[in-house]
């Protein structure tokens, strides 16, 4: 019995992925499901979909979230990768603080980030807006993006920086010519995570919306009551597929960075 | 070593201002004559919202919230800006009490008078002076046709009859469930006398036995598939499963019932306030309010409405609500601190063993 031995890791394996994607596989067939009901089977149907695509609140949301996710990512990755090669490279007593600053929000509640958020914003005199969100998807976005930043650095040779400065590279051309290409699978992994973080962040962003500012995350919690659940289903089969359409992409370049 | 420094500064700079441009593009919007609302959501018809931005150039935003607690949570917290909120009558109480709404100019309403006086008068807002009905809906129960000789009548004490022992469900609701008992003793719904209260409790009790569970959203997956006779629900619920399974239908408990109404107020920091009082205004305007009811098939207590509306609407309890069942029906009331005494029963109820 040669497959003996591999019947419990593979019991494990399969129990495991059954556990992890079933209920992702469930309501994307409830998605079609033309019941409202999900324990009834009303026929195979694709108008929630439609009345998904008629639906201006959710055309709005995600117009929101887009909005949100891009320009979140755009600046943290740019402070986050500023801030991950700073860490490592100098070391200071200013630097530790630095560290203790950049690592705090990985550990922080949500609900905590989100309700002194907003009372900051209130007491600074802020309108709440989509503006205020990006804010706070910006404060906890950087931890991530700095934190894999610096995770690159495990590996990462400083003799070619040496070399780069003894042949006259000033600093720019320094981290422009070898940081960021030598970092760029930390600093793309790191935008990822803030990008996933900041589509499917729910605290945070509930505290720091303002009117009119509702992202999709917080359309489908309200509508989860009173609205028509398998509209949501319909919504949330399309990002799983979207996210999982950008870790396939992201997977991609990743091995033709390493090659 | 100059243009070193000065092309990190520059390059610094840049991204400063990236950070900027990105963060105020969210914020800027033009001098649009605007309303923010804060809604329970798909409890509007957008046509009518649309129409209305069509008629008077103020562009509608809205957000929903899923309980009345979240909205107040939100606005408590220091949110600003909405216009208009669609809180349900004991949450006006609250927010009344802790002043975040604007007392209504009448004046402003024209159509306030279209209001039905009947809703106003269990209302504890009876003047209007906080606060508008939006849309009202009852509890009751839903029955599955086949399996109950579809009853034209029917008791609470149904909950009694052992013949469908493990085939009903109650609401997993301590004022609602509680509420049911009381009414069939004859007592309020918003009893606060200790003894009423403990023969609701023995009488809750002795349903518990014949009850399949307590519970608030799963009874309805139960009713359509047959698998429970006897529900107790809300309205809106009710229809939904009605959709669905054409053998259920809705019968308001001829001891009477608890009416729940969703209520418009304009709140104190809005700085949109006349837009807000227009909108008030468009959406209790008879055409405006019976299209309302047919879309989101509660019912807008408006009188002039009432004349609008088609058959089938005015024939089904579920949305539109008689005479004889606002007789005998009540607001729930925000208890405030006695709501102690209702929770004291509550677990109780939920502690006893029935076998």
């Amino acid at each position: 019995m040669k497959t003996g031995r591999y019947i419990f890791p593979r019991i494990m394996l399969v129990t495991t992925l059954l556990f992890i994607y079933m209920p992702l596989l469930i309501l994307m067939i409830n998605s079609f499901n033309g019941s409202r009901f999900s324990t009834v089977w009303g026929g195979f149907s694709l108008k929630w979909y439609v009345k998904l695509f008629h639906d201006r609140n959710i055309r709005r949301a995600l117009v929101n979230t887009v909005i949100v996710a891009a320009s979140s990512v755009a600046v943290s990755t740019v402070l986050g990768t500023l801030a991950g090669v700073v860490l490592v490279r100098y070391k200071s007593v200013l630097q530790k603080i630095h560290h203790i600053f950049i690592t705090l929000p990985l550990i922080v509640p949500d609900i905590l980030m989100g309700i002194s958020l907003l009372l900051f914003f209130i007491a600074a005199g802020f309108r709440l807006s989509l503006g205020t969100i990006i804010i706070g998807h910006i404060t906890f976005s950087i931890s991530y993006v700095a934190a894999t930043v610096q995770a690159r650095f495990q590996d990462f040779d400083f003799s070619v920086v040496e070399a780069a400065q003894d042949l006259g590279a000033d600093n720019f051309r320094v981290f422009y010519k070898i940081y960021i290409p030598l970092l760029s699978p930390g600093i793309i992994s790191g935008a990822m995570l803030a990008l996933t973080l900041s589509l499917d962040d729910f605290v945070i962003t509930f505290f720091t919306a303002g009117p009119g500012s509702s992202t999709l995350p917080i359309q489908i919690y309200s509508m989860i009551r009173f609205g028509t659940p398998p509209v949501i289903n319909a919504l949330s089969t399309i990002f799983i597929c979207i996210t999982f359409m950008i870790v396939l992409i992201y997977q991609r370049s990743k091995r033709s960075l390493y090659r | 070593m100059k243009t070193e420094s000065r092309r990190i500064t520059i390059f610094a700079l840049i991204c400063i201002l990236v950070s900027f441009l990105t963060v105020l593009s969210g914020c800027s919007r033009g001098e649009k004559s605007v309303l923010y609302i804060y809604n329970w959501s798909d409890y509007i018809d957008e046509a009518l919202v649309e129409e209305f931005t069509e008629k008077t150039g103020i562009e509608v935003i809205s957000d929903y919230f899923d309980s009345n607690e979240s909205m107040y949570a939100k606005l408590k917290a220091g949110a600003s800006g909405y216009d208009i909120v669609f809180p349900t009558s004991y949450m006006v109480e609250i927010m009344n009490k802790g002043s975040m709404l604007l007392e209504l100019d009448h004046e402003k309403i024209p159509n306030i008078g279209y209001v039905d006086r009947k809703f106003l008068a269990m209302s504890p807002d009876s003047g209007m002076n906080y606060s508008v009905p939006y849309m009202i809906s009852t509890t009751g129960i839903g029955v599955l046709g086949s399996r109950t000789g579809s009853p034209e009548k029917i008791s609470w004490n149904i909950f009694s009859d052992p013949g469908y022992a493990g085939r009903m469900t109650m609401l997993n609701d301590v004022r609602e469930t509680i509420g049911a008992a009381l009414k069939y003793l004859g007592y309020s719904y918003n009893s606060i006398d200790t003894e009423e209260l403990e023969k609701a409790g023995d009488l809750l009790i002795s349903w518990k036995k014949n009850l399949a569970k307590f519970e608030n959203d799963q009874y309805k997956n139960g009713l359509v598939s047959g698998e429970f006779y006897i529900s107790q629900g809300y309205s809106g619920d009710i229809l939904q499963v009605q959709e669905e399974n054409e053998d259920i239908s809705f019968i308001v408990p001829e001891e009477g019932t608890s009416i729940s109404v969703d209520n418009m107020v304009i709140l104190k920091d809005s700085k949109n306030t006349e837009n807000a009082y227009s909108f008030i205004n468009y959406l209790l305007e008879p055409e405006v309010a019976a299209r309302n009811i047919e879309y989101v098939y509660y019912l807008a207590p408006n009188t002039e409405a009432y004349k609008l509306l088609s058959r089938e609407i005015l024939e089904d309890p579920a949305v539109f609500i008689t005479d004889d069942v606002i007789n005998s029906s009540e607001i729930l009331l925000d208890q405030g601190e006695n709501n102690v005494l209702y929770s004291r029963v509550w677990d109780r109820v939920k502690a006893a063993t029935v076998d």
